[in-house]
């Protein structure tokens, strides 16, 4: 072969070379570009997990030291990407198919939104997207119950008038004609006004709701039937109409602490919450909080939930499996308490340094709450029955 | 080989060579055209298009609140943040109405993945509009939402008079403002329209007063006759509206004291601002927290969870959300005069500006009216349309020839703008042009009756001659003071992209019918378009009716004149 040739076909071998490769560097290039899209790139295994508001802080907190620890599955490293993102909104994507990219595991705030997604897709695929048992169940996290929030103030004057708080103590609250100063408060106090989330906007709305249900019948299992009860109906309508912002807004305890007794007296709130904002409360208002456990009580349990369609491989699927482990292990679950959050992992005490359930326990906080009745779960009918009520007779829509 | 011949055979192995390199260059050439376009159409998009910008979350923010809003965003980006595969984290603030934030949003066209409007009753309204748009009860846009900044809407008012109606001994609400405007007739107050919260507020308080109520107002309480009788009644004490840019309110405020107005309502924030750049001897503002209750300005940050939503976006907003809320741009928060949403931060500590000497009180205030639902508030917008006082507006506009071309294509779509802006259909809106003389285009009446003809009429525009604006001012306030209508706000909307050189009436006589010989009072509002136009004139004309200035030009006339219809 000529010279001439093979330097033809060196040059034109090169120039392919060069631009083959540049296509590949490229496009590898772009994918790592794009941290949150989980999959098996390159040699990281990404585990993208969407989290409930009320823990994201922890589990974002706890994700960083886990990533810094360069923990391995089957040779891979893994890299942990936390999404902050309300439980009513993911339910939304996930049932409009809308979660791009699709997160390897979701936890939601409560158990009723992972079967609500289930429902969903069942009616759609035939099978459940979120398994309830085996070993990719789902597994309660941590723990946050309801409990009552309440300006000292606004609380000495009912227990004073009512002995106790309780929903039939606010019931006859925000039905007072003369508002506060009929109930021996100041009259600048205005009318009471009830703090608790837009059920819509917020899981913690609809299960206050639930326990307002249990505690008007005095019972833990919630029916149709008694959501349908024009009496119970009538009272729960009066004490949602003491809400101090019906036009769709959220309300969290962050709200009770920014605003103050002017928008809320008192509400069922997360109790993590409202230890977390505690300070802010007593910094930013001369009134102290207190907290109040409720008889009948409803909580969140955080379960993380792994996505078991094809869209993840099992590698992404036993990542996701490792996080869990992580985030139960008894150093995250006891970083917890410092967020106000009860451990999961029974091996972990309430109290201990940093809890805030001991820096507040003056303010009524109890790591072991003597007298209440826990809820239980109650099924989609009954929630869709107390959300359409709410929209029909509160929201006004 | 001789050495002619080696000579002649290495020139052409050189020859060669550069072919093969020029071929190399070709082939090279080619197949990244080949990539350019195998990439392109794999993305899906065309990089050399707006794809290929520079990324950014574009956050739309209402304008009350933009030298604190402006000053984090550029807080934030100095920091020069960048993803793991180096894009930069970057922000971009869009000014824009917190109603057209809803609109665009429910349309599917905007353009930005946050906004932080003035109150979260957006936020209630957008949701309302979107679940009813997907048709799915749940369905919500709102995403991650958070609060950095909030302050109560309160009534400013000057101390003295405070003072005469009883504060600081006893709590004032809105009930003793309404009655000081209706047994006062000199008495000057003044709120913004529905479209911003603040006006949203006091036209909730109005209806709750009506209604004899503070909490569960209705449909049928808005809409009973009784209710719409108080309002329309309290509303024509109103001296004209405003667009809630509460920061043009007070710089007015500053300039002219108390003969601007005697009360408006605002957020608390701008009784700070007053306070700490009025003049020594001017008079303090107070601000009065309604006894009945009040609402507050929360500005909530919020994501919104459209499908176009990308990760970077996400990012973007998480890092955005973690500044605000630090505590360096929280201190910043605090130095302009808001609560700051880190609540841990004290008001009352040496470096708060929420102090008595600045009139505010952060203790105060002691509880709100309640905010209706999105159904009620939604009438109450509808219904005060028909409440409110009522204006005669003539819209005064050069056409003469230095307005030809885009000036005035600019100007046409900004008069249909106007026109669009005002929904209700009581509304009487008149044309005057005037360029080596003056023409009344379109007589005043209901936009009901003229809104096509004034259409028209702005479509028909054509720019020739010179610029006789004192004339048409004067033709203006002619129609008016000859309708003597006390009733309904007289203004008049002046544009001019020049100087006067062709009016019979002088500025004098003119100012003269304008003030001392007006049977009713007429305000104008001026609009200096472009860098040629006599300022100075228009502020002579302008400011001794209680009107303003504003500048425009081509970018902005649009919007200027959206603003200024928030007046009427």
């Amino acid at each position: 072969m000529k010279r001439s040739r093979i330097i033809f076909f060196a040059i034109v071998g090169l120039a392919v070379i060069i631009v083959i490769g540049g296509l590949i560097w490229s496009r590898v290039g772009k994918q790592e570009g794009e941290p949150l899209t989980p999959e098996v790139g390159g040699d990281v295994l990404e585990v993208y997990v969407v989290s409930a508001l009320p823990i994201a802080d922890w589990v974002q907190e706890t994700a960083n030291r886990f990533n810094a620890e360069q923990h391995t599955l089957e040779g891979y490293p893994i890299h942990v990407t936390v999404t902050p993102m309300d439980g009513l909104t993911a339910k939304g994507r996930y049932e409009r198919d809308e979660m791009d990219p699709l997160p390897t595991a979701w936890i939601p705030d409560s158990r009723y939104l992972v079967e609500l997604v289930n429902a969903s897709y069942k009616e759609r695929l035939g099978r459940d997207v979120f398994l309830t048992d085996g070993e990719y169940r789902a597994r309660p996290l941590v723990i946050s119950l309801l409990a009552w929030g309440i300006y000292d103030s606004r609380a000495q004057v009912l227990e004073d008038r009512f002995g106790e708080i309780s929903w039939h103590t606010i019931h006859d609250a925000a039905v007072a004609p003369g508002g506060w100063a009929e109930l021996g408060g100041r009259p600048e106090w205005g009318y009471f006004k009830l703090a608790i989330s837009n059920p819509r906007k917020n899981i913690s709305g609809l299960a206050a709701m639930v326990a307002a249900a249990g505690e008007y019948y005095g019972k833990t299992n919630i029916t149709v039937e008694d959501v349908a009860n024009p009496e119970f109906q009538t009272w729960l309508g009066e004490i949602m109409g003491s809400m101090s912002d019906l036009s769709g807004g959220t309300y969290t305890v962050n709200d009770l602490a920014l605003f103050g007794y002017t928008t809320g007296d008192a509400g069922q709130l997360l109790e993590s919450d409202l230890l977390v904002n505690m300070q802010g409360i007593q910094t930013r208002w001369a009134d102290p909080l207190r907290i109040v456990y409720p008889e009948y009580v409803t909580w969140f349990d955080f379960p993380f939930t792994v996505w078991m369609g094809p869209e993840t491989s099992a590698l992404e699927k036993n990542a996701a499996l490792e996080f869990q482990k992580y985030l139960l292990s008894e150093e995250a679950q006891a970083q917890a308490l410092a967020y106000g959050l009860r451990p999961a992992n029974p091996n972990v005490p309430v109290t201990g340094e940093g809890s805030l359930f001991d820096r507040w326990a003056d303010q009524g906080v109890m790591g072991i709450i003597p007298r209440t009745t826990a809820m239980r779960s109650p099924d989609r009918e009954v929630l869709q029955a107390l959300l359409r009520w709410f929209d029909l007779n509160v929201a006004g829509r | 080989m001789s050495k002619g011949a080696r000579r002649r055979s290495s020139s052409h192995v050189r020859l060669i060579l550069l072919l093969l390199f020029g071929l190399l260059f070709a082939v090279i050439g080619c197949c990244c055209g080949t990539y350019a376009l195998l990439g392109s159409l794999l993305d899906g998009k065309d990089e050399t298009g707006p794809a290929a910008e520079e990324p950014a979350l574009i956050v739309a923010y209402s304008s009350e609140k933009e030298p604190m809003f402006t000053a984090l965003v550029e807080g934030f980006n100095a920091q020069g943040l960048e993803t793991a595969d180096g894009r930069p984290l970057r922000v971009v603030a869009l000014r824009l109405d917190p109603e057209e934030m809803v609109e665009a949003v429910l349309d599917g066209e905007a353009d930005f993945q946050a906004i932080t409007p003035d109150s979260s009753v957006w936020l209630g309204q957008l949701d309302a509009g979107w679940s009813e748009k997907l048709g799915d009860e749940g369905a919500a846009v709102v995403g991650e939402t958070v609060r950095y900044a909030v302050s109560p809407v309160v009534i400013a008012t000057w101390e003295g008079l405070a003072r005469e109606i009883g504060w600081p001994e006893r709590a004032i609400g809105w009930g003793d403002l309404l009655e000081r405007a209706r047994s006062d007739p000199d008495f000057k107050w003044s709120h913004p329209s529905t479209s911003s919260s603040s006006g949203l507020l006091a036209t909730l308080a109005m209806f709750y007063a009506g209604a004899g109520k503070t909490r569960g107002l209705t449909v049928e309480d808005v809409t009973a006759q009784d209710t719409l009788d108080y309002v329309a009644a309290l509303e024509k004490t109103v001296r004209y509206y405003g667009e809630g840019n509460e920061p043009a309110l007070i710089e007015q405020a500053l300039q002219e004291g108390r003969d601007f107005l005697d009360a408006f309502v605002v957020q608390e924030q701008m009784v700070v601002y007053f306070n700490t750049h009025r003049r020594p001897e001017q008079e303090r503002l107070v601000a009065l927290y309604p006894a009945e209750g009040t609402l507050w300005e929360d500005h909530p940050l919020a994501l919104l969870e459209t499908a176009d939503l990308t990760p970077y976006h996400r990012q973007v907003f998480a890092q955005f959300r973690e500044y605000i809320l630090s505590s360096e741009a929280q201190q910043l928060v605090l130095r302009h005069g808001y609560r700051p949403g880190d609540h841990t931060l004290s008001l009352t500590g040496p470096d708060s500006p929420l102090t008595a000497e600045n009139g505010v009180d952060p203790a105060e205030p002691m509880t709100s009216l309640q905010v209706p639902n999105a159904g009620v508030i939604a009438i109450v917008r509808d219904v005060w349309w028909y409440t409110k006082r009522h204006t005669n507006v003539y819209l005064v506009v050069d056409t003469s020839g230095s307005m030809r071309g885009e000036k005035m294509t600019q100007t046409q779509a900004a008069l249909r703008a106007f026109l669009d802006q005002i929904q209700g259909d009581m509304e009487r809106v008149g044309l005057i042009e005037f360029d080596t003389g003056v023409r009344t285009t379109v007589y005043l009446d209901e936009l009901g009756d003229n809104r096509a003809i004034l259409e028209a009429a702005v479509d028909a525009l054509y720019a020739e001659g010179d610029t006789a604006l004192l004339d048409g001012v004067a033709e203006a306030n002619r129609q008016l003071q000859r309708m003597g209508d006390t009733e309904r706000i007289n203004a008049i909307v002046v544009m001019t992209d020049g100087r006067e050189n062709a009016s019979y009436t002088n500025l004098q006589s003119l100012i003269w019918d304008l003030t001392e010989n007006a049977q009713v009072p007429v305000v104008v509002f001026s609009i200096a378009y472009g860098d040629d136009a006599d300022m100075e004139l228009l502020r002579a004309i302008s400011e001794p009716t209680g009107g303003q200035v504003r500048e425009g030009d081509l970018e902005t006339i649009q919007d200027l004149y959206k603003i200024l219809s928030t007046y009427f």
